[in-house]
């Protein structure tokens, strides 16, 4: 039982990764491949930040504390490699992004005051699955509300065509950045739920395989839904987990599978499972509104 | 000639060894609808792209209302009012054409990022007033009732009014249209004139368009500027313009003559 409520956990933090990399990605359009550098920031700053201020206060206000402080630190670094990064396009970009991921890996491997390669140790375990899953009730809220107002809209511009967006009166560089910066915020918040629910952290947890896993779920899911992020997110943070349980040769062969899996998956869907559009409970039962269909 | 609202002073673009555009200059009253005409590769978008910010020119000034704005971003140019449509149409094309029109009007959009995402009072009056004035807009272009469609899916004609529409949305003094009639029917072209007299009528604001249809062109402008190998070589009013031996060289060929005849050749 416990295995299960670690797993759900630990999607509900994928959740968090997939959403605010859809961000960038789906909804801006800019390809970000450094994303796990942002969760490593929050990561180490929310286990700094618990660990070393030990604050006389009661752990969830803790935890929610150290969440605040590892999105104002993830952010500001997002806004540092946002600002020079996003000028650049497409590959460029993501190779940029690349590395600056691995830059701030590295340096984390040598800062020995964290651990350095020998990883952060000693965590307390604050989080559990309510407090995730109240994050991934906040950043679904926050992007959705977002795209439903103008600066929403504005954001999306950038992704169809940025030349008629900056035609249109909208600073484009002011928009994209702002997307890099909410999205690595929000990733720093992903990093320290994992880092107090997994009381270990080291540098080797954040490599860049990382920032492709999430962006697979992304990709998966289909760029530009919140609620493909959503199922992408599960689905990958579970399946390689559940081909443990059909027996020995499906357990040796499960990473084999996976990746069938997922080929096979883009073969029949190549927009990703939802493309660019929102699953809504209510209209798929037929009770919703038909007019605001579209999102 | 009321006060001119554009002025542009000897703007030259080098590319490179390469010079698109010498020392070009023209001035544009507040509502005039004046035509910018020339062969293939004369030189006529890139004056476009030096007037809206997408390029700066290597010499040379562009003034709106008599303030200098070279090298501002494209998104302040279009913010202190020059408004564009694009050669081949760029629309938003996996978005709503009312969110096309709601975007053109962002930048006068008052509520913050945390009114966005908190949903507050101002948030509820500003998106009310935004979708009023682009269903306004909408209705008098014909569409309001392909609000929910996506721009894709409408038809070739109505992408061009759309495009038009837009641009307006940004509320803009001068709007500059690129060869709004490329790739139209004779029907449609003949619609677009009608359109384009009437917004500039209905709006009051001055229009510069660069057109290969020598009847459109003809028709709706008040004066015309001919550009060849990026140098102007002739202006003045579209009759004049027809009958200039320097023009006739250069850009409607020899032996046709152009008010009975097709588009000229590169159409």
């Amino acid at each position: 039982m416990d295995y299960f409520i670690y797993l759900a956990q630990l999607s509900g933090i994928f959740i968090i990764l997939a959403v605010s990399l859809n961000l960038i990605n789906g909804i801006c359009g800019q390809f970000s491949l450094g994303h796990a550098g942002f969760w490593a920031v929050g990561a180490y700053t929310g286990a700094a930040f618990t660990v070393f201020l030990d604050l006389p206060v009661p752990g969830f206000v803790n935890l929610f504390l150290s969440c605040g402080v590892s999105f104002i630190a993830a952010a500001l670094a997002g806004l540092l490699i946002g600002v020079p990064c996003l000028r650049l396009r497409g590959d460029y970009l993501a190779i940029a992004t690349l590395g600056f991921g691995e830059i701030i890996r590295i340096v984390i491997m040598n800062m020995d005051s964290v651990g350095g390669p020998r990883g952060f140790t000693d965590i307390p375990k604050l989080a559990n699955i309510g407090w995730v899953y109240l994050w991934v009730v906040i950043i679904i809220v926050f992007v959705s509300n977002l795209l439903r107002g103008s600066h929403g809209r504005a954001i999306i511009s950038i992704r169809e065509d940025e030349i008629a967006a900056e035609s249109m009166g909208i600073y484009t560089f002011k928009y994209k950045t702002l997307a890099f910066v909410i999205g690595a915020g929000f990733a720093g918040v992903a990093g320290t739920l994992y880092a107090h629910t997994q009381e270990f952290i080291s540098p080797m947890g954040f490599t860049f395989m990382w920032s492709v896993i999430i962006l697979l779920m992304i990709i998966l899911g289909g760029l530009g839904s919140i609620t493909g992020s959503v199922v992408g997110a599960i689905i990958l943070t579970l399946l390689p987990e559940f081909l443990r349980f059909f027996g020995q040769t499906v357990s040796e062969w499960r990473m084999v599978i996976y990746s069938l899996l997922l080929i096979s998956l883009m073969l029949a869907r190549p927009g990703g499972i939802f493309g660019k559009h929102e699953f809504n409970v209510l209209k798929f039962l037929g009770i919703g509104k038909k007019e605001e269909a579209n999102s | 000639m009321s006060s001119p609202i554009l002025k542009i002073d000897s703007i030259t673009m080098r590319f490179g060894g390469l010079v698109a555009v010498n020392r070009f200059s023209m001035e544009l009253g507040s509502k005039d609808l004046v035509g910018v005409i020339g062969p293939n590769g004369a030189g006529k978008t890139t004056i476009f792209n030096m007037v809206t910010g997408h390029y700066e020119p290597t010499e040379g000034t562009v003034y709106l209302s008599g303030k200098n704005i070279n090298g501002l971003r494209p998104a302040f140019i279009t913010q202190s009012g020059i408004a564009r449509t694009f050669q081949n149409i760029r629309l938003f094309k996996d978005l709503t054409v009312l969110d096309n029109i709601r975007l053109a009007a962002h930048y006068t959009v008052e509520y913050g990022l945390l009114a966005n995402i908190f949903r507050t009072k101002k948030y509820h009056a500003e998106e009310k007033r935004v979708h009023d004035e682009a269903m306004e807009l909408l209705k008098i272009f014909g569409l309001e009732d392909k609000k929910y469609h996506l721009a894709k899916n409408l038809p070739y004609g109505q992408q061009r009014r759309l495009e038009i529409a837009r641009a307006l949305a940004t509320k803009p003094k001068v709007l500059l249209l690129d060869e709004p009639a490329a790739g139209m029917n004779p029907k449609e072209t003949k619609d677009l004139t009608e359109l384009i007299r009437w917004v500039r009528d209905k709006f009051q604001i001055a229009v510069l368009l660069i057109e290969h249809d020598m009847k459109l062109v003809m028709e709706v402008c008040e004066r015309i500027y001919v550009v060849d190998h990026g140098e102007l070589i002739a202006q003045g009013a579209p009759k004049d313009i027809q009958s200039n031996p320097k023009v006739i060289e250069a850009y409607l060929g020899t032996s046709e003559t152009e008010e009975t005849g097709p588009t000229p050749g590169e159409a």
